[in-house]
């Protein structure tokens, strides 16, 4: 008697079977459909934020550029006018209202260099890589402090005072000395520039005699 | 699997030894299936077995319902999934081709190896057959190269390339297997039995 119950409802099963199939498929039709979320998740956002790798310092980016590491691309995120009036060397400019042009796109989506942003100070280098993160770019970097930071550290380095630890002597020389690689001269080597000064010789101009032309001969 | 594999719980120097599994298990379920046999897999266009065409079909549409609703629920990203390129004319083509082997010996490639497996002499023939084509194509290779390698079109799907809803296809395509289904059960009553 089960047996045969079974069997007849067994003989339905091909049917049954359909039947699941259709909801199954009617289903993804009919379920709510809500937007998923493109770009990276939060907490891998969150983790990329707390990086120690996010910040780099302008000691740290001086001695890369003065060593012609290869490795990175700079980025000057202010607008045109600031980045003609000075900029880090080998700076691109990409202002961040351009920030997702397309003709830029090679500079920020690849994975061969790192990525460092800049701009006055690192608000607005933050809003850039806040926003190439969402689009899930990589080597993404930023300038702690931006220009400002670059120019009282490395451009105009403050001396340290007397009573100081060495280890800020040292760094205060070598700022200066990077300070020197980029154009700044200080009073002390101008002294020594003009004590160098030569005297200006005097030019004589001396008249080569004019070869007479050969005439004749035998 | 390929989540275990991309998360490294299972390292990649494991890839040869997990196909080669996949392989057999692959394998023992098309003999299994009788898909070893070429007169089963020709009924299909004769009328009297459609057992690879209710196969395919179940497959595609079982896969895809899965992978969708997987992907509704966040587990997959059908977006990340791989999609193999299409070349127009040489994918028409070379189905064409596949087409008239599969109906001549009575084999697909993978189902003709099972038969290799089990001793059927005419999958024997029909694996020497794929040899030699193999090696016609390397050889006129320079000469066909222009269509195997041209008309590409990138990794398209119908539902790109049509704008389709993927939702409303699916379950489209759903119907229409059962449909399928349906009219192959129908045929298959109508064609005298052919014993095999």
């Amino acid at each position: 008697m089960v047996k045969k119950r079974i069997a007849k409802i067994l003989s339905f099963r091909y049917v049954m079977m359909a039947a699941i199939l259709v909801v199954l498929a009617g289903g993804l039709v009919l379920l709510p459909k809500y937007e998923k979320s493109e770009g990276i998740p939060a907490e891998q956002l969150l983790s990329n934020i707390i990086s120690l790798e996010r910040y780099v310092s302008t000691d740290q980016i001086s001695e890369k550029i003065i060593s012609q590491d290869p490795s990175f691309i700079l980025i000057d995120v202010r607008n045109e006018k600031s980045y003609n009036t000075y900029t880090l060397p080998n700076a691109i400019n990409i202002p961040l209202k351009n920030l997702l042009d397309e003709k830029f796109e090679a500079y920020l989506n690849q994975d061969q260099f790192d990525i460092l942003f800049f701009s006055d100070d690192n608000f607005y280098a933050d809003q850039a890589w806040a926003i190439c993160n969402r689009l899930e770019y990589k080597n993404l970097h930023v300038l702690k402090g931006g220009i400002n930071k670059w120019f009282t550290t490395i451009i105009n380095p403050q001396k340290p005072l007397e009573n100081s630890a060495a280890k800020e002597f040292e760094l205060y020389t070598t700022r200066k000395a990077a300070s020197m690689f980029y154009g700044v001269v200080y009073p002390d080597q101008a002294k020594i520039k003009s004590v160098a000064k030569k005297t200006p010789r005097k030019i004589i101009t001396v008249k080569k005699k004019k070869k007479m032309p050969t005439e004749g001969g035998c | 699997m390929e989540l275990l594999i991309n998360s490294g719980i299972i390292s990649s120097n494991w890839d040869s030894i997990i196909a080669i599994c996949i392989g057999i298990a692959f394998g023992f379920v098309l003999e299994s299936s009788g898909f070893s046999s070429s007169r089963k897999m020709a009924g299909v266009f004769y009328g009297y077995d459609f057992a690879v065409l209710k196969v395919f079909f179940t497959a595609a549409v079982v896969a895809v319902i899965g992978i969708y609703y997987l992907d509704y629920l966040g587990y997959v990203n059908v977006g990340e999934l791989y999609i193999h390129p299409t070349y127009i004319w040489g994918a028409i083509i070379g189905g064409a081709i596949m087409g008239i082997g599969f109906v001549a010996g009575g084999f697909c490639p993978g189902t003709s190896l099972c038969g290799v497996a089990i001793g059927k002499l005419d999958a024997w023939v029909y694996v020497l057959g794929i040899l030699i084509g193999i090696f016609i194509f390397s050889e006129l290779y320079t000469f066909i190269e222009p269509i195997y390698t041209g008309y590409y079109l990138g990794n398209v799907t119908l539902i790109d390339s049509f704008d389709w809803n993927p939702y409303w296809t699916i379950f489209i395509f759903s119907v229409i297997a059962i449909v399928a289904f349906v009219v192959a059960d129908f045929v298959r009553k109508k064609i005298k039995k052919v014993f095999y």
